[in-house]
């Protein structure tokens, strides 16, 4: 549990540094920040997400993701159109049962969304990320605190723009409470309350620190020790980067599938089961 | 020139005969041995002259072997012994002269003229005198003295006998510490005259015997001044044998008096006990000689015996008589003496009739004839009038054909005869050995009867206990299953239940049909049966009702932990699938299946084989490499194929 503190600790810390007000720029090119924040309507997104761990070696795993994510648009109202295509893959590092730790990057592709715009309708992103999951067992529950760290290299739809430099720094608290099980285990569902923290920083970010807060309710269904199916729905808002005054908002419906195959033979995988506890 | 040539052979052959003559000769010349050499209990150091003929050793000339071990003195006591004499022609021939020694040390010693002296106690025997071509002849002492410090301190028997050619001859005396015994011989070796035992300390019983020309007349005893004398042989004048005075002869001496005065008292005193150690230190020194060459060192005093010798008919009949009686013995001995017999003799009153007979039989029968044996295997039966002598051994029970039986049970006393059956022909008041022999075979046949009829009736009688001990464990066996079943079957599954339920009828069924039996030997023989079938079904009712116990271990088994990286969690996994799922879909059902239609006790021995070994098996599989396996599996639906991938016999009615 001391550990736990520690890491308390340290996301505290962090959380303190990134709400440090001399950070906020009140005045970015000329933009004014309005007199109030300005929350813009809410958009509804869909996201239909793939979560891949695949176990290659006793420690190390290959984390697969692809993340489909659609937009509404007034054509589109419900569904939307595709929005962002995710390719993220990494190298995860099982320091034990409870701690590990990943590095690898993301390829995005970003649709241009926008209706009236006469700009490339496709740009690719990128990005190094690393993530590092705690999770702690709590009663019949677990919950999990990850901090993720992006270095991303962003460029807008217009013809020959520049791409832009950013940190993002990522916390997400969340839990997983079983409903019709003593524990986590094939044939549980389970709810998972989660919310995460975005902060951003780089040259182009000015004020405009907080780039998300997502609030997200999933329900989850283990079907088997290798496979999870689970729905839910998040809220986020966060600011601008034109604007820290200005706030988007977001509805988003997520979907997503877990699976973790492991194609090592039986004689390989028989000693890792408890690894070092 | 042809004669010169046929003379020069001859010649020739004349001095190659003597050639070779004369080595043979040479062969037969004197060796000498030197060294150790074991002559019966007597191993010591040997010297000896010896011929070898035909690759035999015979003795010729001086021979000495003796021992002595100083160490073996010294330490506790020492054994020693010294035999000097000589051989003629491996015949013991000369002076010779015998040592035995048992002696102790003190410990003690000193010099004397430089030679170390020990001082010795113990016993030394000697024995000396001249022999003939193996036998005694001359002056014979044989003497055991008594050694305190190197000193004789006491005279323990002293003989003196002289012999001419080994036959006693003149006066003799043999003295113990207590007796003196002394006589005098005719020139035959005969006993004559009066032959006196003094006690020596002069207070005992002193006894004279009187002989005349080898025949015993009578023995008197007297005893602090009152005589008593017993005539013998004294007016006898019939035919008469010589034999030795030896404890044949004492028993011969009986024999004639219990014949004659039915007396069974003993005859002499303390005589032939002195006899008797005198012989026995002869035999000691016949011994060696006889081991070591042809000898016959015995001394033979010689009496005279009235003799009644049988006839060739007699002879026959003696033997009869000795085979008859050790059957009938045997016979009447295992069954007074059996313990089955002696139990239902209680309750069943022919088995009790039939004991007594055998009891009546052993007393007034076999035991005068037992005597009778034993006067033939003693060689005396020929010393004694034969009708007297008969007539004495039947005095207390005169033979007879019909018993008396008194048969007393649960305090009712029932008399009954029983008639010795095929004795009509036998004439119970002659008494000769042609009566015996008739007496003896007859009751053999009589004893051979009742024995025929009793092992029937103990036979029977076993038969029906083993029957109700065997029903008693079937109906344990039989309870036993019922409450197992019962017990368990309340947890059961409907499968299961109905499976073990099964078991119960036909176990029921089997008991039913056995108890509809009658005859006694088939019934013991189904009984064994059925009693091994019910182990059999109670192993399988417990095979069966552990099976779901089994599934809940085959699948804790087949479950791996796995680490859910998403959830941070170990998750039991299940794996090998397939072959889990082949064993609860398909070879259970085919277990249940059996155990519900078969009653064979060969098939559930094997059913309840097969079951074990699948179990066996199916934890044999959770470590094995079975990818091939379960490829396999894929498309198999029949029970015995999969016991057969799983490297199973299935059950030998389905191979069929």
């Amino acid at each position: 549990m001391g550990s736990y503190k520690k890491y308390t600790l340290a996301i505290v810390a962090f959380l303190l540094w990134c709400t440090n007000p001399s950070l906020y720029a009140q005045d970015i090119d000329g933009e004014l920040l309005p007199s109030a924040s300005k929350f813009k309507d809410p958009k509804t997104k869909i996201w239909f997400n793939t979560y891949g761990n695949i176990r290659i070696s006793k420690r190390l795993f290959w984390v697969a993701q692809t993340h489909f994510r659609f937009e509404e648009t007034e054509d589109t109202p419900f569904i939307g159109q595709i929005g962002q295509i995710y390719n993220r893959h990494a190298i995860g590092y099982i320091y034990n049962k409870k701690i590990n730790a990943s590095l690898g990057g993301v390829m995005r592709i970003n649709f241009n969304t926008d209706e009236s715009s006469e700009d490339r309708n496709v740009v690719p992103e990128f990005r190094i990320w690393h993530q590092y999951q705690f999770a702690q067992p709590v009663y019949s529950a677990m919950i999990y605190h990850r901090i993720r760290i992006e270095h991303r290299w962003t460029q807008g739809f217009k013809e020959n723009s520049e791409y832009i430099f950013r940190n993002r720094w990522r916390y997400m608290f969340r839990a997983k409470i079983p409903l019709n099980n003593h524990k986590l285990e094939p044939k549980t569902l389970y709810i998972s309350p989660e919310s995460e923290l975005i902060m951003q920083s780089g040259k182009a970010v000015v004020g405009s620190v907080m780039e998300d807060l997502r609030l997200t309710t999933t329900i989850g269904y283990i079907l088997t020790p290798r496979l999870t199916v689970a729905g839910g729905l998040m809220y986020s808002q966060g600011q601008t980067l034109e604007n820290a005054g200005v706030f988007k908002q977001n509805w988003t419906m997520r979907f997503h599938v877990y699976f973790s195959p492991d194609f090592r033979k039986v004689k390989n995988k028989l000693p890792e089961i408890h690894l070092n506890d | 020139m042809f004669q010169f040539t046929q003379s020069l052979y001859r010649l020739t052959f004349i001095v190659a005969f003597l050639l070779f003559y004369n080595f043979s000769v040479e062969a037969q010349e004197k060796l000498n041995y030197q060294g150790p050499l074991s002559v019966g209990n007597y191993t010591g150091d040997a010297n000896y002259a010896y011929r070898i003929i035909d690759s035999d050793t015979l003795f010729d000339g001086p021979f000495r072997l003796k021992r002595a071990n100083l160490d073996a003195l010294l330490q506790k006591q020492d054994y020693t012994f010294d035999f000097s004499g000589s051989f003629q022609d491996n015949y013991p021939n000369g002076f010779w002269k015998f040592q035995f020694g048992q002696f102790q040390s003190n410990n003690e010693s000193q010099v004397v003229d430089y030679q170390y002296r020990v001082a010795i106690s113990g016993v030394q025997e000697e024995a000396s005198g001249n022999i003939v071509l193996g036998k005694p002849d001359g002056s014979w002492i044989y003497s055991v003295n008594k050694i305190e410090d190197s000193k004789i301190s006491e005279t323990l028997f002293k003989s003196s006998i002289i012999f001419d050619k080994g036959i006693p001859q003149q006066n003799f005396r043999i003295e113990n510490d207590s007796l003196i015994l002394a006589g005098r011989f005719l020139r035959n070796g005969l006993t004559h005259d009066e032959w006196s035992l003094f006690d020596s300390s002069g207070i005992g019983v002193d006894e004279s015997w009187f002989f005349n020309d080898g025949l015993l007349q009578k023995i008197r005893i007297e005893s602090s001044g009152s005589i008593d004398e017993t005539p013998i042989y004294d007016n006898y004048a019939g035919q008469t044998k010589i034999i030795n005075l030896d404890s044949r002869y004492i028993e011969a001496l009986a024999i004639y008096q219990y014949a004659i005065l039915n007396s069974d008292r003993p005859v002499g005193g303390k005589m032939q006990s002195l006899l008797a150690q005198n012989a026995r230190y002869y035999k000691k020194i016949d011994d060696i000689l006889s081991e070591l060459g042809e000898s016959s060192f015995l001394p033979e005093f010689k009496v005279k015996v009235p003799y009644f010798p049988f006839s060739k008919e007699e002879e026959q009949q003696i033997n009869q008589i000795l085979a008859d009686y050790n059957a009938a013995e045997l016979i009447s001995k295992s069954f007074l003496e059996d313990t089955q017999l002696n139990i239902l003799k209680l309750s069943d009153q022919e088995a009790a009739f039939k004991y007594e007979v055998i009891n009546q039989i052993s007393n007034d029968v076999l035991n005068p004839l037992k005597q009778l044996v034993l006067f033939i295997n003693n060689k005396v039966l020929e010393f004694a009038p034969r009708k007297n002598l008969l007539e004495s051994l039947w005095n207390e029970t005169k033979p007879k054909s019909e018993f008396n039986i008194e048969v007393a049970l649960d305090s009712v006393k029932i008399n009954r005869t029983f008639k010795l059956q095929s004795s009509n022909t036998i004439d119970f008041s002659v008494f000769d050995l042609k009566t015996m022999q008739n007496i003896s075979t007859t009751i053999l046949a009589n004893l051979e009867a009742i024995k025929a009829e009793l092992n029937q009736t103990l036979l029977n009688e076993k038969r029906q206990q083993e029957l109700i001990a065997l029903e008693e464990k079937l109906i344990l066996q039989r309870n036993e299953m019922h409450n197992y079943i019962d017990s368990v079957g309340v947890e059961s599954s409907g499968n299961i239940k109905r499976t073990l339920n099964s078991l119960k009828k036909h176990a029921d069924n089997a008991l039913s049909n056995y108890s509809a039996l009658t005859e006694l030997n088939t019934k013991l023989s189904a009984g064994q049966k059925l009693l091994s079938c019910y182990l059999q079904i109670n192993k399988l009712a417990k095979n069966i009702a552990q099976l779901p116990e089994q599934e809940d271990t085959i699948k804790e088994k087949y479950k791996d932990r796995i680490w859910n990286p998403f959830m941070a969690t170990l998750m039991d996994e299940e794996v090998k699938k397939r072959i889990t799922s082949a064993y609860r879909k398909f070879i259970i059902p085919y277990f249940l299946k059996h155990a519900e239609n078969e009653f064979e006790c060969n098939q559930v021995n094997q059913l309840n084989d097969l079951m074990s070994m699948t179990y066996q098996r199916m934890l044999e599989l959770r470590v094995e490499n079975t990818s091939k396996l379960e490829r396999k599996l894929r498309k198999v639906t029949d029970p015995i194929v999969v016991l057969e991938l799983f490297e199973l016999q299935p059950l030998t009615t389905d191979q069929e």
